[in-house]
């Protein structure tokens, strides 16, 4: 359904995009806030979790680690502790999730202990994707703006949630592309990742010769839920009329989310058109 | 632009330095208007010094020599212009008070002013004190006069024309449909007769039994040398009678109005009013007393229009050529309306000329209009049918780009009516509406939308106290969205439409009592959406389940003229919402996730929702000018419309009440005070509301509207509350005409899961809204009109700070609508000039200028990364309109 909403705004957005000038504000400034970013997949290296603070609307994009935090992962009975390997980037690169699994992240920081649980779905595996054009988005130069499209068969009889990452030559998408089964349970189904090209990034642009990789995750409903309230409420695209924070599976107080996914991926290289 | 102080700074003087400069044109113009018609209206007619010499001269003759004499103009019956009475003056220098005084003195005739006119009339009472009560008069019994009020010109009937007796307390006005009925003593009264537009008539009766009388009034409108006497209904907003919160506006008033791109508007001008607010540029919506869009019932001849924006907000589904009178009830609506809590927009179309045959109609920039309308037979029946059409389109046609010259993007409409009148006693009407935007790309992806309205009514007359209306509606509102994207087609539409009957009658028991009475039903059936697919994209083409509802209403409400002073309307609506099966309907618990189910069978009644709601409002005039008035009004609602997107959109969910969506409730209380100033050339207004929610609704956070899941797992109910005050001061008649509007109010919500369960603002929430209005006619070829909007900007959310997931910024949030747009303000100009008139045929050009300023008013913020350095986060404020000049040519034959 995302493809019908993502028209929707087009057509407005067509309609309106008039007159856009960059203004001063004057905005409140809440105390910093604690960000988790914990994940966790089948991969080796997957188990990582991140800790940032939030910062004042005003002050510069880069964001700093959080040090000096205790991480770990419970799962069947056992704890895994994670170690801190760089500015708030804390791993455990012996810990690899499987399907079925719960895990439960607690970060404690700062005398405060968060906590989340994931938990990890079955696969589902993404059978092939593809280049095609957009019917109406051009690219700066414009030709016609080229997006990917993933297929992948749905499993009947549960609930699936998936998020897809699109890569072009190794440059990571930032547009959250997340979806799920209401419309297609059990169908074989091709799924366009539809992005606006807001700032015209060539380095963003799908184009003849690059690498397109796609990763498919399979996540659970919190986490989608996660996803698809961020990219609704809290992108600042000023479409919500009552922009909020996303609905975290952190209890304690921290932004953020923690998931335990499967993963599959393809990659392919750009054919002519 | 160099910045001297902080930004914040700039920002709030820039409004103000505006202000300052538009206050400076206002009080230019008024000074214009007032020096350079200071002859025409700044004295009383019997205020004006005379000279004259009569010796003896019959009544008639001498009157005649005065208006000679002095410029005023006499107004009487056949009964003073037959007198025999003759008259001596020698005046040297005196006003004409102090001459009539003497040259009356010993004769049974008083005088009075009627606006610039003297009225002479017969007065047995005299000499005791002027004015005395025709009641007093030894009264041997009541009886009823009762008719029909229509336009000569056009013998369209005359909504909310006054009938009053001269220098008496009692008086009435039509109805929606012209019937007026009237109670008075036996014995001889002047009714004097008027409404906005039209002269003023006087008319000497001789109540002996129950009379009949229909009265036509003539046009007034387009004489402007005589605009300065045009009678003015005294106290166009009746002082008497006990309804508050309400606005009428004629289509005359609308039209001289400028607006965006020259498309005369009713819902654009509404919002000029105090305490009706925009809901911004780009929206088709309005607040009413701070509640929110869906809470308006809009109503196109009794018929309820689920949509009334076309080209997604930018114009209103009524076209004003085929409008006759609109009537705003902010909240304390008479007991024949009910189902949205903050007003109703009771729109009536015009029925049609059933004198002669006219066409009429404009070409303006982005749409032309036709207006027909004519006797079926003369004097008995008539048709009118009103079409516009937008041809914007047909230059994108012109377009090099495949992909701009293959969309579409317009509107049209149709409003037709016919009516017949059958007899003394029955009329019978019929109209219908039926609209349509397209909005397409490519021709293939688009979306298309539209009302349809039908209305059949039935008028009749039972005896001359005793008037009925019977109608039959149907209302119908959908979309349809076309998506073809690589292999894929997708088709989803969407669907609300009511079958409704509708019983209303009047019946003046007495001279004291008028009482109104009636019932409603209507069987909503609401289709939420239907998607079919064809392609590889997976989605299974489906339907969500229908929904129905039987919305059942009985009235009864009288109105008391306890005394000359004081009037009292009192009545109850119960409602008895009945949610219907068949169906599938849903326990939901605090996450919104669904704990059980239960399934209904077809016409198996799934809920009842009883409300009784009480309308009570109470007038006391003070003196002949000012009174204070009170109200209290329980307004039921249950049809909601979800929407989360900032502007509105045509795809808004209309949903019933089910057994989780509780119907929402409005109490409203208020107070108001009415004054008439200058000889009922200005008037003033005040009137002060409090108001408390139930069961409002709202998203919860995340939410999701495009959803197969119940649409009560997305949402979260609470309560809310408003309050304010609203300032009115209005001028009526003179060349210059327009309002001063401005409302002071503050509008909050309180919903559990949301902003930490505490009060927060109401999008709608305006501290401070001005409007003001200015129409001057310059004289007989040039009218030229202003108006000036100023507005505290929406409760907006803003960050209060950002962060990053995933490499990618987002923003922190920490109250709900805590933050403001920047304000707003706007100035249009407008000038029509006449070109030609003759008896046959008449044509205008209208000029207008939108924002005039060229103010970049905020349209929305949005937030983003800096596109040259990405290192850093901006606020970007997107801005629709800047001087938008049109030219509009219209015509009459």
């Amino acid at each position: 359904m995302h493809t019908i909403r993502f028209f929707a705004f087009l057509l407005l957005l067509g309609l309106f995009s008039s007159c856009e000038k960059a203004i001063d504000l004057k905005l409140d400034n809440s105390a910093p806030q604690y960000v988790i970013e914990g994940t966790l997949s089948g991969e080796a290296g997957s188990a990582k979790v991140l800790i940032s603070q939030s910062k004042k609307f005003t002050d510069d994009n880069s964001f700093i680690g959080v040090s000096g935090a205790r991480v770990s992962i419970e799962s069947d009975g056992n704890v895994y502790q994670f170690d801190a390997t760089g500015s708030g980037v804390y791993q455990n690169t012996a810990l690899k999730g499987l399907p079925g699994h719960t895990y439960s992240l607690t970060v404690k920081v700062n005398d405060k202990t968060y906590t989340s649980v994931s938990t990890m779905p079955q696969p589902v595996a993404l059978d092939s994707i593809y280049v095609v054009d957009d019917e109406f988005s051009t690219n700066k130069d414009k030709t016609k703006q080229r997006l990917a499209t993933v297929t992948y068969k749905d499993p009947t009889d549960v609930q699936n949630y998936y998020r897809f990452i699109q890569y072009i030559d190794g440059v990571k998408e930032k547009t959250v592309f997340v979806d799920e089964d209401e419309f297609t349970n059990g169908q074989t189904v091709n799924s366009r990742l539809n992005f606006n090209n807001d700032n015209d990034a060539p380095s963003r642009e799908i184009r003849t010769g690059k690498q397109l990789t796609v990763e498919m995750e399979c996540i659970d409903k919190p986490v989608y839920k996660y996803f698809y309230s961020l990219t609704n409420g809290a992108s600042g695209d000023g479409n919500n009329a009552a922009p909020s924070n996303p609905m975290s599976n952190i209890t304690g107080g921290a932004l953020g989310y923690f998931s335990a996914y499967s993963i599959t991926r393809k990659t392919i290289t750009v054919p002519a058109n | 632009m160099k910045k001297n102080g902080p930004p914040w700074f700039s920002n709030l003087i820039y409004p103000l330095m505006k202000l300052h400069q538009l206050l400076r044109i206002f009080f230019c113009i008024v000074l214009m208007a007032t020096v350079g018609s200071k002859h025409a209206f700044a004295q009383s007619p019997l205020e004006k010094t005379i000279t004259i010499n009569l010796n003896n001269v019959p009544l008639k003759q001498a009157l005649d020599q005065l208006t000679a004499a002095s410029g005023v103009r006499f107004t009487y019956n056949e009964a003073v212009a037959a007198s025999n009475v003759k008259i001596t003056i020698n005046a040297k220098g005196q006003s004409l008070r102090q001459v009539l005084d003497v040259a009356l003195a010993a004769y049974p005739y008083s005088f009075t002013e009627l606006d610039q006119d003297v009225l002479i009339r017969y007065d047995a009472t005299k000499p005791k004190k002027l004015g005395a009560d025709p009641a007093a008069k030894p009264a041997t019994g009541k009886f009823t006069i009762s008719g029909t009020i229509t336009s000569k010109q056009s013998g369209e009937t005359m909504i909310g024309a006054t009938v009053r007796v001269a220098n008496g307390a009692q008086g009435t006005s039509s109805n929606g449909y012209g019937f007026y009925s009237l109670t008075l003593p036996a014995g001889d009264h002047q009714l004097i007769v008027s409404a906005i537009g039209q002269k003023t008539v006087m008319i000497p009766i001789s109540l002996t039994a129950d009379k009949k009388l229909n009265i036509a009034l003539e046009d007034n409108a387009q004489e402007l040398q005589t605009v300065t006497i045009t009678a003015t209904p005294q106290g166009g907003r009746d002082l008497k009678s006990p309804q508050m919160g309400v606005e009428k506006l004629s289509i005359k008033e609308i039209n001289d109005i400028p607006v965006l791109l020259g498309e005369h508007d009713v819902i654009k001008t509404i919002q000029l009013l105090p305490g009706i607010k925009s809901a911004g540029e780009g929206s088709g919506g309005f607040y009413v007393r701070g509640g929110a869009t869906d809470q308006n019932l809009l109503l196109l001849d009794e018929a309820t229009v689920y949509n009334a924006s076309h080209l997604l907000g930018f114009f209103s589904t009524f076209n004003s050529d085929a409008i006759k009178n609109v009537s705003i009830y902010k909240g304390d609506m008479p007991a024949q309306y009910g189902g949205r809590l903050s007003s109703v927009i009771d729109i009536k179309m015009n029925d049609g000329n059933n004198q002669q045959f006219g066409v009429s109609g404009g070409i303006g920039l982005i749409a032309a209009r036709l207006n027909v309308e004519g006797p079926i037979q003369k004097g008995k029946s008539s048709f009118l049918i009103s079409a516009r059409r937008t041809y914007a389109d047909v230059f994108l046609k012109f377009a090099k780009d495949t992909t701009i010259n293959r969309s579409q993007l317009y509107f049209y409409d149709i409003n037709a009516k016919a009516n017949y009148i059958l007899g003394d006693k029955d009329r019978l009407y019929v109209s219908g509406y039926f609209g349509k935007d397209v909005l397409s790309a490519d021709n293939v992806n688009g979306i298309n939308w539209g009302n349809t309205t039908a209305t059949l009514r039935w008028n009749h007359i039972f005896n001359n106290r005793f008037f009925s209306n019977t109608s039959f509606i149907y209302s119908n509102y959908d979309y349809e969205i076309k998506l073809k994207q690589d292999v894929n087609n997708y088709n989803i539409t969407s669907r609300i439409h009511d079958w409704n009957f509708k019983e209303d009658m009047q019946y003046d028991i007495g001279g004291d009592h008028t009482l109104s009475f009636g019932l409603n039903s209507v069987y909503h059936t609401i289709k939420p959406g239907e998607i079919s697919a064809t392609g590889n994209s997976g989605i299974v083409s489906q339907k969500l389940e229908t929904r129905y509802a039987l919305d059942n209403a009985a009235y009864v409400s009288d109105t008391w003229k306890a005394t000359d002073r004081f009037s009292l309307t009192y009545g109850l609506r119960l409602s008895a919402f009945s949610v219907l099966g068949a169906g599938t309907f849903y326990n939901v618990n605090s996450d919104g996730d669904i704990t059980d189910f239960k399934h209904y069978n077809s016409g198996q009644v799934v809920k009842t929702y009883l409300n009784p709601e009480p309308r009570v409002a109470a007038a006391f005039q003070l003196n002949d000018i000012s009174s204070v008035k009170a109200s209290y009004a329980r307004n039921a609602q249950n049809l909601h419309l979800i929407s989360n997107s900032t502007p509105g959109s045509p795809t808004d969910k209309w949903v019933a009440s089910t057994n989780l969506i509780k119907p929402e409730l409005a109490d409203q209380f208020s107070i108001g005070y009415y004054r008439d100033l200058a000889e009922h050339k200005y008037e003033f207004t005040v009137e002060t509301y409090y108001k408390l929610l139930q069961n409002q609704v709202d998203y919860r956070n995340g939410a999701n509207i495009f959803t197969n899941q119940p649409i009560e797992t997305q949402l979260l109910y609470g309560k809310g509350r408003a309050y304010g005050a609203e300032f009115l001061i209005k001028k009526k008649t003179g060349r210059l005409t327009g309002w001063v509007s401005y409302t002071l109010s503050k509008s909050e919500r309180l919903i559990d899961g949301i902003n930490d369960n505490q009060w927060y603002n109401a999008r709608q929430d305006r501290t401070h809204d001005l409007a003001v209005v200015g129409i001057y006619k310059l004289n007989e070829k040039w009218t030229l009109s202003a108006n000036f909007v100023f507005y505290t900007g929406d409760a907006v959310t803003y960050p209060s700070g950002k962060y990053q997931i995933d490499g990618t910024n987002y923003y922190l949030y920490t109250s709900r609508n805590g933050s403001r747009l920047p304000a707003y303000n706007r100035l249009d100009l407008g000038a029509t000039k006449q070109l030609k008139k003759t008896k046959k045929y008449s044509s205008e050009l209208t000029f207008s200028l939108y924002n005039a300023f060229g103010n970049r008013n905020a349209y929305r913020i949005f937030f983003r990364d800096n596109k040259d350095d990405p290192n850093r986060t901006e606020a970007v404020k997107t801005t629709l309109f800047t001087y938008v000049p049109s030219i509009t040519y219209n015509f009459k034959f």
